[in-house]
């Protein structure tokens, strides 16, 4: 899989069937039916015992906001993805350079849920070995380390 | 992208609210959340790459790269920085621009 930018445009070519499928699920990784991941995405702004009032109006008020913040993120790449188009036996996706901050933030939150379903230890993350595929927390670390790639690709390219 | 913001104003507002129905001493209870400064908080997590962290603290803080990445290095390795400090409002502001990018933040008063 090969990324480029093309002007206004980045892209990723020669996606192959199984990494196209994973980004298809990119957006339907934040569905509210896992409650560690819930806590994750949505943490609370303190540990203060004191400090019940802002926890309670920061549930509130403020999770509505990042709610429909992430929301719009992974819409934006849902959209984008209905762009997948195959090359051969392979795909290709192109999409708004001005999406790069929504991939992101999907990506991330993919990332952040997946982590917080399978608890992964950070060596599980952090040092990645030849994997076989023999569960379904198996397939979900592979699925961590190609989203890193992608998160690596595009904060690259927002770092510059 | 929808914009944050209102939720945060409703926070302050409702705040305002109640300081005002409290009777008693409600200057005190003034005088603690303009005078102590407050800390907010990184805290580290297995999950975000160091990179994208580095990027989230120069965007919402404006660090250089080189701080920005100071700042991760200690979340990363001590499990938390103090990545600002001021006053309650613009942390709570900070807290929430820190948890829209998905990164782990509390505030908390300054020693």
């Amino acid at each position: 899989m090969e990324f480029y930018e093309n002007g206004e445009r980045l892209g990723f070519r020669n996606i192959p069937p199984v990494v196209a499928e994973l980004l298809r699920q990119i957006p339907r990784w934040v569905d509210g039916d896992c409650e560690a991941a819930e806590e994750r995405l949505f943490p609370a702004p303190s540990g203060d015992p004191d400090e019940d009032t802002l926890r309670d109006d920061w549930k509130a008020f403020v999770q509505p906001e990042l709610h429909s913040l992430f929301q719009s993120a992974r819409d934006t790449v849902a959209s984008d993805l209905r762009g997948l188009r195959e090359n051969g036996e392979e795909f290709d996706l192109e999409f708004p350079r001005q999406h790069a901050e929504a991939w992101v933030s999907a990506v991330n939150q993919a990332r952040l849920a997946l982590a917080a379903r399978h608890e992964f230890t950070e060596n599980e993350l952090s040092h990645p070995e030849p994997l076989e595929i023999n569960s379904e927390r198996d397939f979900a670390l592979l699925q961590m380390w190609v989203y890193d790639e992608i998160i690596w690709r595009l904060v690259h390219l927002l770092s510059d | 992208m929808p914009r944050l913001g209102w939720g945060l104003n409703l926070c302050a507002a409702r705040r305002l609210i109640m300081a005002a129905e409290i009777k008693e001493a409600p200057l005190a209870r003034e005088k603690e959340s303009v005078d102590v400064p407050w800390n907010v908080i990184a805290h580290n997590d297995p999950v975000n790459l160091m990179s994208y962290v580095t990027l989230v603290f120069r965007q919402i803080f404006g660090f250089t790269k080189e701080k920005a990445r100071a700042h991760m290095l200690e979340v990363h390795q001590k499990g938390r920085s103090v990545v600002w400090s001021g006053a309650r409002e613009k942390a709570e502001f900070y807290v929430q621009q820190l948890h829209s990018r998905q990164l782990l933040a509390t505030l908390e008063r300054a020693e």
